[in-house]
């Protein structure tokens, strides 16, 4: 019985992760229809920022070497600042690599391509800028509270139980704000039918950005929190969940926000389900999963079929 | 210029190859890297455990790269053949992210198995040629040929049918075009010269690991196709032997190379949409060639 709440845990708040991670390629996917494949590196930025935040120096390597900043924040603080510093990068990318492109009616393709140049440029610039060792945020950040917790007699790490109540408090309000607010309906709008939105008043080019930041945010809070979790493991760091999240959002449904939530926990799940002596072959799962949806049910399992456009 | 760049250029250049066959008929396929990797396995495996093939002379025998290429083309051709069915009926995005799925499937599966070393992967490929120069002969060669293929096939029917796909599906389809079929016969081609690469590719690098097919390469092939252009094989040679060359070039800047890299993909796009290399470029030319430009035939085109 303690084991397989152990297992749940650990697969909740794996989950939780994937699914904010996802939710940031999903809000993009549905209002422009492409994946912003610098979404990883964003996610790496947001643990570097929480890093820097709460009063963590720069290692000897790249060109930042020695570096602290002046003030430390405690965790609580720092988490959201960083993910609004994510969110400012996020806002970047779409200035430089998906605007243009929007302006002059390109395929949409091209953006695929443009957001891996945006892409490779963090990623390199983050190896520049900080070396390429990984970083751990230390052990005392949360204070005074206890590394482990006794739940029902298993024994939870706390980080643990902390990333998975950040991640459903960022998911829930998410959720109200598309469906309860104006600028969340017009966002859906946007999704819909952005030529009709726009018609109707709505600034499809602001609702985009608001996408964009929000995705950027929830990179950045995610990629604190897994870097909180394990370890900044270098500037490479995000790439893997990049593609996991891809995964998680086809699973879900490409544009869908609870099936990227949905994604997020199956795909958690099923990784922590996978038995130690085959544990080489957890990355596989989450696409082993993706093929099989794609193949059975391409829309994902709560995504809309797409319609065959003439 | 330094052989061994020239030889990963020529390598680049046979990969964007790969990656334009499926891009031609409008498919955006990301496996090349997938089966790339298939075939520098084959390679690897045959020419360090199997001692029949090593000869008797100083240098690996030419023959049995020969072999080992017919047998990885066999290997990917089949395997294309039956994964294709399937992926190709997914469009667009669908495909794109199907196929990095089946790329990364098969990157953690020969990371994980005993036979293909694992993540340190197989040391000591023997060696066909004795200089870097030899190699880039025989790519050139090799490049050459399937660049001639690809000439033919852009100028006969089955090639001219996924022109068409691209365009239109839908209307190609009602022309009596069999566009499963033609997407297929591009899927498998690309497979083909992704795993034929892959062998000349494992004897030069002399190792072979599960990093050199991952999600990254992807990125870099497709990167190729896109800045050189999708729309003739020229194209893909051209970004993929530029795009190669590139970080080395650059290797002066230092840490600095890959972040130009990245930024030529940022911006290639959004100066030359069609790729660099596109058949209108050739028609200007061609005019230009023909006859002295004056002021009227500049003002043909816009």
């Amino acid at each position: 019985m303690e084991g397989l709440l152990q297992l749940l845990f650990n697969g909740l708040s794996v989950g939780a992760v994937y699914a904010l991670f996802a939710l940031g390629y999903t809000l993009v996917f549905s209002v422009l229809g492409v994946i912003n494949f610098a979404h990883g590196a964003i996610f790496t930025l947001g643990a570097y920022f929480t890093y820097l935040l709460i009063g963590g120096a720069v290692g000897a390597n790249g060109l930042l070497a020695g570096l602290q900043l002046p003030f430390a924040l405690p965790f609580w603080l720092a988490l959201p600042v960083a993910g609004m510093a994510a969110a400012a990068v996020a806002l970047v990318v779409e200035r430089i690599a998906f605007s243009p492109l929007r302006d002059r009616g390109s395929d949409p393709l091209l953006a695929l391509i443009t957001s891996l140049g945006a892409g490779v440029i963090l990623v390199n610039l983050i190896q520049l800028l900080v070396g390429a060792e990984s970083y751990s945020i230390p052990v005392g950040t949360l204070g005074s509270l206890p590394a482990a917790l006794s739940i029902a007699g298993a024994k939870v790490r706390t980080v643990q139980v902390i990333l998975l109540a950040i991640a459903g408090l960022l998911l829930a309000a998410l959720s109200i704000w598309i469906d309860g607010s104006r600028s969340g309906k017009a966002l859906q709008a946007v999704s819909e039918d952005p030529v009709t939105a726009q018609l109707l008043g709505i600034n499809s080019g602001r609702m985009i950005q608001i996408a964009f930041g929000i995705s950027g945010f929830l990179a950045g809070v995610a990629g604190g929190l897994v870097g909180l979790s394990v370890s900044i493991a270098g500037p490479y760091f995000g790439i893997g969940y990049g593609l996991k999240g891809l995964g998680v959002l086809v699973l879900g449904g490409l544009g869908s926000v609870p099936g990227a939530v949905l994604g997020g926990l199956i795909i958690g799940l099923a990784e922590a389900c996978v038995p130690a002596e085959l544990s080489g072959y957890k990355d596989a799962v989450s696409f082993g999963f993706l093929f099989l949806v794609l193949l059975i049910r391409p829309q994902g399992l709560l995504g809309r079929p797409q319609p065959n456009k003439v | 210029m330094d052989a061994g760049l020239l030889e990963q250029m020529l390598l680049g250049a046979l990969l964007g190859l790969s990656v334009y066959l499926p891009l031609r008929c409008g498919q955006l396929s990301l496996a090349t890297p997938g089966f790339f990797a298939i075939g520098g396995t084959v390679a690897a495996l045959l020419s360090t455990r199997v001692p029949a093939l090593a000869g008797s002379g100083s240098t690996y025998p030419i023959t049995s790269v020969l072999l080992e290429m017919a047998l990885a083309a066999l290997l990917t051709g089949v395997l294309a053949l039956g994964l294709g069915r399937v992926v190709l009926q997914l469009r667009g995005i669908y495909l794109a992210i199907a196929t990095i799925a089946l790329v990364e499937i098969l990157r953690v599966v020969t990371l994980n198995l005993e036979f293909t070393g694992g993540a340190l992967g197989i040391f000591g490929i023997p060696q066909p040629f004795d200089s870097a120069a030899g190699y880039a002969a025989f790519t050139l060669a090799l490049l050459a040929l399937i660049c001639w293929l690809c000439d033919r096939l852009e100028k006969t029917r089955p090639g001219r049918a996924m022109a068409a796909i691209r365009d239109d599906e839908l209307a190609a389809a009602s022309q009596g075009i069999n566009t499963a079929d033609s997407k297929l016969l591009a899927f498998v081609l690309s497979a083909l010269v992704a795993g034929i690469t892959g062998v000349v590719a494992a004897h030069f690098l002399n190792s072979w690991n599960a990093k050199l097919g991952n999600f990254d390469a992807s990125i870099t092939t497709l990167a190729f196709v896109v800045f050189g252009g999708s729309r003739t094989w020229l194209g893909p040679v051209f970004g993929g032997l530029l795009l190669t060359a590139l970080p080395e070039l650059l290797r002066p800047v230092g840490d600095l190379r890959l972040i130009v890299f990245g930024a030529v993909i940022l911006v290639g796009p959004l100066f030359f949409p069609q790729g660099v290399i596109t058949p209108e470029l050739f028609k200007t030319l061609k005019r230009i060639m023909r006859r002295p430009p004056t002021p009227a035939a500049q003002g043909e085109r816009p």
